[in-house]
């Protein structure tokens, strides 16, 4: 017991260990819940698009702003959001669906952005956006990503009945007056913000781990939205900061291990889900010979389940 | 047309027209469909159906014409119509029980932070009871069968409080009970003095259920109570007129 506190509170003696770990958590929370609504609505790609997408901003804004932080996230936000207008644009206007029009664009995107960092910047600096280093973070990082945790839990409570009702079913949001393009737009932005205040602590590549994975493990625990958001906002928080001391004590990269534990409770969701697991659907089925739901229709005894029978 | 059909209890369609990828799907329509009951759209694939609802809806513009519904223009007026799509367009997996699809129906009148006050819950309960999902409300959406999925969908158009449901095919994948059940409870809910209008395919079913009938190919072929007008000669001239129309 002793062995396992100590494990956990010896590197909060260290203030850069510390803050990292306040990082951690609070990139998990944003991660988790930003996910979730990726994960509902089936474009949990796109943040990985977005995240390559990011590149030629940061080249641009090193070639004409220099190497300080603050131009780089402006200028990884304006490539993010245009990305992110930009394949609204290609998916209304042209026959194309929307994961080809991001899979297009972003895929310029990386090549212009490996072509630009090559001339503005040595080649550390492209694998520090690649991958980040969440235990080099200053002060400012911290209250950014702070801002952004806030700002992204905000949004989500307040836009909370429009987002389940368009990952539910978009056209009965249109129905109801509701604006389809904009909780779109809002959606996407949450997710360039989000990428971009990892950017310094998990980098460009393992940024998605944090959207996806306390997402999906979430989905395959919870029958409701409103948990699943609860559960994939803390599961990421505290996975990403057991990772964060994991590799503090193993001595191996700081993200890669945040994502990794996130990656350990998904492996193990996935094979011990009691409803959505692996094992629970090898297991033998209950046989539904009557609808057990009371249906209070005489026909409900002739209706046959999706899903469970 | 304008002059003479009343406005009144009636769902107008005064001489429409709806372009779907630049081409009249709905040609120059003129009818009156009467509250109370429940109306069958009816007409050949391409005959422009869909389109019709997409009219209502204001999903598309009205190249000529107007839709007025007690007096007032439908298209682009959120809650007084509700709808019903082609099945699919819901997220089968999505984490919600049937109570909380229901209650969305409700989101739109309480906007983004007003609670569920008494009326509210009254609505959802109201609806759940006619649609008979009452006793699923608890379940996952995701694990019903098609036709209750089917129900609870109509549940939560139904809590909005809309007086008009239009249904685009809502008996595509149900078994025969499970149709006859959902019309049924269609037609009681639009006795109370509203109107439920749904594309059906099933002529046996418009016969035996809907009130009335709408038989279209672009064009109105004709529209009245269904044992006049669906005769086999206007069926045979609605169906007909595809290839004439091409």
């Amino acid at each position: 017991m002793g062995d396992a506190f100590a494990w956990l509170s010896d590197p909060l003696a260290h203030r850069f260990v510390a803050r990292g770990l306040a990082m951690a958590f609070l990139l998990g929370v944003a991660g988790g819940l930003v996910g979730c609504v990726l994960l509902l609505r089936r474009i949990v790609l796109i943040a990985d698009s977005f995240g390559h997408a990011l590149l030629p901003g940061i080249g641009l804004a090193y070639l004409w702003l220099g190497p300080g932080h603050t131009g780089l996230y402006a200028g990884a936000a304006v490539a993010g959001l245009g990305t992110a207008v930009m394949s609204g644009l290609v998916n209304h206007l042209t026959r194309l669906p929307e994961d080809a029009a991001f899979g297009a664009l972003f895929v310029i995107c990386f090549a212009v952005g490996i072509a630009l960092m090559s001339q503005v910047a040595a080649p550390i600096d492209l694998l520090h956006y690649l991958f980040g280093n969440i235990l080099g973070v200053t002060g400012g990082d911290l209250w950014r990503v702070c801002a952004t945790t806030c700002a992204t839990v905000m949004v989500l409570c307040l836009c909370y009945r429009a987002i389940l009702m368009e990952a539910f079913d978009a056209p009965f949001l249109r129905v109801s007056g509701g604006r389809n393009l904009l909780i779109h737009l809002g959606v996407l932005a949450a997710v360039v913000v989000n990428i971009v205040a990892a950017l310094n602590a998990v980098g460009l590549v393992l940024s998605l781990g944090l959207f996806i994975l306390p997402a999906a493990t979430a989905y395959l625990w919870c029958e409701r939205f409103g948990t699943m958001l609860l559960v994939a906002a803390l599961y990421g928080g505290l996975a990403s900061c057991l990772g964060l001391l994991a590799s503090w004590h193993l001595d191996l990269p700081s993200g890669a291990c945040m994502v990794a534990a996130l990656g350990v409770g998904f492996v193990l969701s996935v094979l011990l889900s009691p409803r959505h697991g692996m094992l629970a659907r090898l297991r033998p089925r209950r046989h539904f010979a009557h609808d057990e739901g009371g249906d209070e229709c005489s026909s409900a005894g002739t209706d046959t389940r999706s899903k469970e029978s | 047309m304008s002059g003479h059909l009343h406005h009144h209890n009636h769902l107008v369609l005064d001489d429409i027209t709806i372009c779907y990828r630049r081409r009249p799907a709905v040609h120059h329509l003129s009818c009156a469909l009467p509250c109370g009951g429940l109306v069958g759209v009816v007409g050949p694939n391409g005959a422009g159906k869909s389109t019709l609802l997409h009219g209502i809806l204001g999903w598309l513009p009205l190249t000529s014409g107007r839709i007025v519904w007690n007096g007032h223009d439908v298209p682009g007026r959120p809650g007084v119509v509700s709808w019903l799509g082609q099945r699919r367009s819901q997220d089968g997996g999505f984490p919600a029980d049937v109570a909380t699809v229901v209650a969305t129906g409700r989101y739109a009148r309480l906007g983004m932070l007003r609670g569920f006050q008494a009326e509210d819950h009254a609505a959802v309960t109201t609806a759940m009871q006619a649609m008979g999902v009452t006793a699923l409300a608890q379940r996952p959406f995701a694990e019903l069968s098609g036709g209750q999925q089917q129900r609870t969908l109509v549940a939560r158009a139904l809590a909005s409080g809309a007086e008009v449901l239009l249904l685009d095919e809502p008996l595509t994948g149900l078994d025969e009970p499970s149709c006859r059940d959902l019309l049924k409870r269609l037609k009681e809910w639009a006795q109370g003095g509203r109107l439920a209008v749904a594309v059906i395919h099933d002529l046996a079913a418009v016969r035996t259920w809907c009130d009335h009938v709408l038989l279209m190919h672009r064009g109105l072929i004709a529209c009245g109570p269904t044992a006049e007008t669906l005769t086999p000669e206007l069926v045979a001239r609605c169906y007909g007129a595809e290839s004439t129309h091409g």
